[in-house]
């Protein structure tokens, strides 16, 4: 079953979210850096009024990013928000079934799509390990 | 059968209220203290409650609130009813609310078993007429004042969802920002140029801020809102301790920010627990003290000013004389009692049971904006006060700039600006003196931790009050001040210590807001000197060597991130099997681990670490987002030697708990 995706380009890889979990792409904006945070937070933004805590994707998933990122996509997981920084938003289109298996806790498999992998991003387990819902 | 969710959830609250009244009244009529038509209120509330949860398909409610309504019937026609039925009808009402309420069917069967052999004997032996109790009930084991709705005039009120008004309060939010921007597009020399604008910009300030005004007052509610429980609480852990407690409330009708008083109802029910165990004596140890056998817990709330003070006093034994006295070494008996409650090295005793779990309400009490106070006096009592912004939605806040990034501080927190000049210093750490008094002086910059150009000469610096603490925050600039709604920052930054969350400024971006007792603790510690981190270890001999254990990635950095700018290296494996393995290995010399985890948990990794011979003295810490005493008494039992709660842990505590158990390996 065919799923339509947001895909990304962060670095030479690229990845693939599905539409359902990401509402909106936005540009990067003015970030506002978060000292004591860990490494891969790259800070706080405003998005019309919310304020969003910015990833690095790269750094999440283990990929060699730019090392600066110009786009920035919201990840949603029931009501749960943040914002994930990439380096490009290519487009948004139904992906295939991912057919190839990967070793990942965040990705549900890979897709081939031109000749080249594109990972297909489990949002849900991503955004409990980045921004884990809260126990209390 | 599928139902309109909408319709499920109005039975539930309805429901929830008419338990709760019934419980209030069961509780009224044991002491004495019920009004003449209890019973019969009782009767119409079982009533209502079997025959709305019949239309709705609870079957299972619906037959133990028939059963409750059986009994009660009874109790109307004899107007009266035994005290000693009590305790089943209360197990018998939490029975539906778990049924009813929670979903689950399980409680109900043993409910159903107890009322069924009180009918019995009720039919049996109608209660004498002269049993109703002519005064208040001495050796009651609780006896609460039930707290009713006053005989006066009821004022209109409208049942109106949360998230509704909360909308509502985020689009006036919304609507300060949009106007915030507009004069800030506009520019001064525009608005100054115009005088009808800048009228018209004048009185829409008036008009936003009345309206600002009235909607964060919806947001407030009594204390009262979340007292019910508590009566029935304490009742409950006195009878199960072998005290005899009264609860008194005063000050209840205090309002309170509704999302404050959802987050204080737990730490409430909490200090009383501790106040019930560990202040109040048995009754025959009070007795022999010439009190009265039955102990006094009050919970109290007052309005100061713009902050509220809620506070559980007990006329029970006092905290230890030892700890008062290491507090007035130390300067403060909060932290004092905090710390002794903390470590679950040895079992709960004497020494350490009143700061059970204190530490947690300290750090929680702190994210909400306010601050912990403990009075105590050996063989009188204690009290603890929980110190509460009025309102989380709107701060007024101070504006700064450090290092070329704004922050912000509660307006309520800081006593005044200055500038620091005439710096004295002592041990490395500079301070200035201020009416009389030497305050310490801080570089906001390595408070929180950012990298930062040098101070300029004789910085201005933000003079920052919290509990009893006081620092003088070196910044680069005041700049202004913004009444505004700060933002919560996510959970992504959750276990990120040192802010109350962000604001938005006028020209759109997102400032930090610090916490000001962070802030306060911050400069009270050395870590507040502009000086380069130093290992917590004395570099003669190698330090400890760290294991971090934890399922997700951001807490391992977190924490890997904290520990080797203290100076230890670390290594980390994110399950307890991986874990398990590298410590087979040997070289680790102290284990940091959760508990949620798949593949094997942190208590099977501690059973394992503990089970082996190599391993089985290692320092080993919890570090958990569960934060309730089962969890600290589980962690106690199978071996842990600390600790720590994720989420309200800040660096130091970490840290500090790190070195005390680094020695012992």
């Amino acid at each position: 079953m065919a799923e339509t995706c947001v895909r990304v380009r962060v670095g030479t890889e690229q990845y693939a979210f599905p539409v359902r979990h990401v509402p909106e792409v936005a540009e990067m904006g003015d970030i506002t850096p978060v000292p004591g945070a860990p490494p891969q937070v790259m800070g706080i933004r405003n998005l019309r009024g919310e304020v969003l805590a910015v990833f690095d994707l790269a750094a999440g998933l283990g990929a060699q990013g730019s090392g600066s990122p110009e786009r920035i996509i919201l990840a949603d997981v029931d009501g749960r928000r943040c914002a994930l920084a990439v380096d490009e938003v290519l487009e948004v289109a139904e992906l295939g079934e991912p057919e190839e298996a990967v070793e990942s806790p965040f990705l549900l498999g890979a897709v081939l799509l031109d000749g080249r992998l594109v990972g297909l991003v489990d949002v849900p387990a991503l955004l409990q390990a980045i921004a884990p819902a809260e126990s209390r | 059968m599928s139902l309109d969710p909408e319709l499920l959830e109005i039975f539930r609250q309805e429901t929830e209220e008419r338990l709760d009244r019934m419980i209030d009244t069961l509780l009224a009529v044991e002491a004495g203290t019920a009004a003449d038509d209890a019973i019969d209120q009782l009767f119409r509330d079982a009533h209502s409650i079997k025959g709305n949860a019949g239309m709705v398909g609870f079957d299972v409610a619906s037959k133990v609130a028939g059963a409750l309504e059986d009994i009660l019937e009874r109790a109307r026609a004899a107007d009266a009813l035994d005290p000693a039925l009590t305790a089943p009808l209360l197990r018998a009402a939490d029975a539906i609310r778990a049924s009813a309420v929670d979903g689950q069917d399980g409680p109900a069967a043993s409910a159903m078993t107890e009322l069924a052999a009180l009918e019995t004997v009720a039919s049996a032996e109608p209660p004498a007429a002269d049993e109703e109790p002519a005064e208040p009930v001495a050796d009651a084991p609780a006896a609460a004042p039930a707290p009713t709705a006053s005989a006066a005039a009821p004022t209109r009120t409208l049942r109106v969802a949360a998230d509704r008004v909360d909308r509502l309060l985020d689009a006036v939010g919304e609507t300060v920002l949009h106007r915030r921007r507009l004069e800030h597009l506009l520019g001064p020399s525009v608005l100054e140029a115009d005088q009808r604008l800048r009228e018209e910009i004048d009185r829409g300030d008036v008009l936003l801020e009345d309206l600002q005004d009235a909607v964060v007052r919806m947001r407030t509610l009594p204390l009262a809102s979340i007292v019910g429980a508590f009566p029935r609480a304490v009742r409950d852990i006195a009878s199960t301790a072998g005290r005899e407690v009264r609860l008194e409330l005063s000050g209840v009708e205090t309002q309170l920010d509704r999302v404050i008083l959802d987050g204080i109802s737990e730490t409430i029910v909490h200090l009383l627990r501790n106040a019930v165990s560990h202040g109040i004596e048995p009754p025959d140890e009070r007795l022999a003290a010439g009190k009265p056998r039955e102990g006094t817990i009050e919970l109290s709330a007052q309005g100061r000013g713009d902050r509220v003070a809620v506070t559980v006093a007990d006329d029970g034994r006092g905290v230890p004389a030892a700890l008062i006295a290491q507090a007035e070494r130390e300067g403060s008996l909060v932290d004092v009692l905090a710390r002794a409650g903390f470590s679950t090295a040895e079992k709960v005793d004497e020494l350490s049971g009143r700061g059970v779990g204190l530490d947690a309400v300290k750090r929680h009490v702190e994210s909400l904006g306010g601050a912990l106070d403990v009075w105590s006096r050996p063989g009188e009592g204690t009290a603890v006060t929980l110190l509460l912004p009025l309102t989380l939605s709107l701060l007024h806040l101070l504006l700064f700039e450090r290092g070329g990034q704004t922050f912000g501080l509660p307006l309520a927190s800081v006593l005044e600006a200055v500038t620091a000049h005439d710096v004295s210093s002592l041990g490395g750490r500079g301070s200035i003196e201020l009416r009389g008094e030497s305050v310490g002086l801080s570089d906001l910059a390595a408070v929180v931790g950012a990298a930062a150009p040098a101070l300029p000469e004789s910085p201005p610096a933000v003079v920052v009050a919290s509990s009893t603490q006081r620092v003088a925050l070196m910044v680069d600039a005041v700049t202004g001040e913004q009444e505004t709604v700060v933002k919560p920052l996510g959970a992504m930054l959750s276990g990120v210590p040192g802010y109350l969350g962000a604001a938005i400024l006028a020209d759109g971006r997102a400032a930090l807001v610090l916490d000001p007792s962070y802030v306060a603790r911050a400069g009270a510690t050395r870590r507040g000197a502009p000086a380069v981190a130093t290992p917590a270890v004395a570099p003669a001999t190698e330090p400890p060597r760290l294991l971090v254990v934890d399922d997700q990635f951001t807490v391992r950095e977190l924490q890997r991130s904290i520990l080797e700018s203290a100076g230890y290296p670390v290594e980390t494996a994110k399950d307890g099997q991986e874990a398990l393995e590298r410590l087979r290995r040997g070289g680790i010399d102290l284990v940091l681990s959760d508990l949620e985890m798949p593949i094997m948990n942190g208590l099977e990794l501690l059973a394992a670490v503990r089970a082996e011979a190599e391993l089985g003295s290692l320092p080993f810490v919890i570090v958990t987002s569960r934060g309730s005493e089962e969890d600290r008494q589980r962690g106690a039992e199978a071996g842990a030697d600390a600790y720590v709660v994720k989420g309200e842990f800040d660096q130091q505590a970490l840290l500090d708990t790190v070195r005390r158990l680094a020695v012992l390996r």
